[in-house]
């Protein structure tokens, strides 16, 4: 069910990248399908009732070193968490080239309307 | 751009060193509590950010100039290629860690621990924060001068 509420998430960055006409709507479009592919990646790892995969001091043993078996079977997945961090730094690079040429394309036109962008200009 | 009114002026100089030292705190516990370098990153280039919101951007440049961000933003990559290169070294392979295997062997869950894990971190930090301060400082530079294109057209 929560996967299927992802999916839908993705097909709304979608119709907005597809169906919209203004640049600045089309990034933000992509933008909402990354989100849904992290929380997607997110919700892979999760368990039910599971704790954050932070070692404290709680969660050693008495001896420096071991953790706890009982941490190590209620806690989520660290994996996609480290996954998505990498992600969101990808497509925070990513956000700033696309709104960079966005606002290239503004000085050079005057306009964000992609039909109204035709031809190429040096 | 002159900056805000005096109201915002005077809290952002209160608050500014405190989300500064926050960020280098996230930065240098990373591999101890949620965090890291990313993050500290963000919040140091955030207060620079905020700083150039309240105060105009020329105000941030000669505090921070582009050129010294830029060598900033090198020296972190620098730093952090430096130390993967010394696991190669020291330890023979990419990125081990050496420090925790040879020299600093240190307690767990002390600040200082994992050899070289906080050095990484904190190369990571001085890099995301530099370049996302450029990135933001160069977006701010561009201004949508239409008039001068739309003279080129006629």
């Amino acid at each position: 069910m929560l996967y299927a509420l992802c999916f839908l998430l993705f097909m709304i960055g979608l119709y907005c990248a597809v169906v919209k006409k203004n640049m600045v709507k089309i990034v933000i479009g992509i933008m909402i399908m990354e989100y849904a592919v992290n929380l997607f990646l997110i919700m892979l790892g999760y368990r039910a009732g599971g704790v954050a995969p932070i070692v404290t001091r709680d969660q050693l043993g008495s001896t420096l070193g071991q953790v706890l078996p009982t941490f190590i079977n209620t806690s989520v997945d660290p994996l996609p968490q480290a996954l998505v961090l990498t992600a969101i730094v990808i497509s925070l690079g990513s956000l700033a080239l696309m709104i960079s040429i966005c606002i290239r394309t503004y000085q050079r036109y005057g306009t964000f309307d992609i039909t109204e962008i035709r031809r190429l200009k040096g | 751009m002159k900056g805000m009114t005096v109201i915002v002026k005077t809290i952002s100089s209160w608050i500014k060193v405190f989300i500064f030292m926050f960020g280098i705190y996230i930065t240098i516990t990373g591999h101890l509590t949620p965090g890291g370098g990313f993050a500290g990153g963000v919040i140091l280039a955030s207060s620079y950010v905020l700083l150039m919101l309240a105060f105009g951007r020329e105000f941030v440049e000669e505090n921070l100039p582009l050129a010294a961000a830029s060598r900033l933003d090198c020296l972190g990559a620098f730093l952090f290629a430096v130390i993967a290169i010394l696991g190669m070294v020291l330890g023979g392979s990419f990125f081990v860690n050496f420090l925790y295997q040879k020299y600093l062997p240190g307690e767990p869950l002390n600040l200082i621990s994992a050899g070289t894990i906080p050095l990484s971190n904190i190369a990571i930090g001085l890099k995301v924060s530099a370049s996302l301060f450029l990135v933001i400082l160069t977006l701010s530079i561009f201004r949508p001068d239409i008039s001068a294109d739309k003279k080129e057209q006629n």
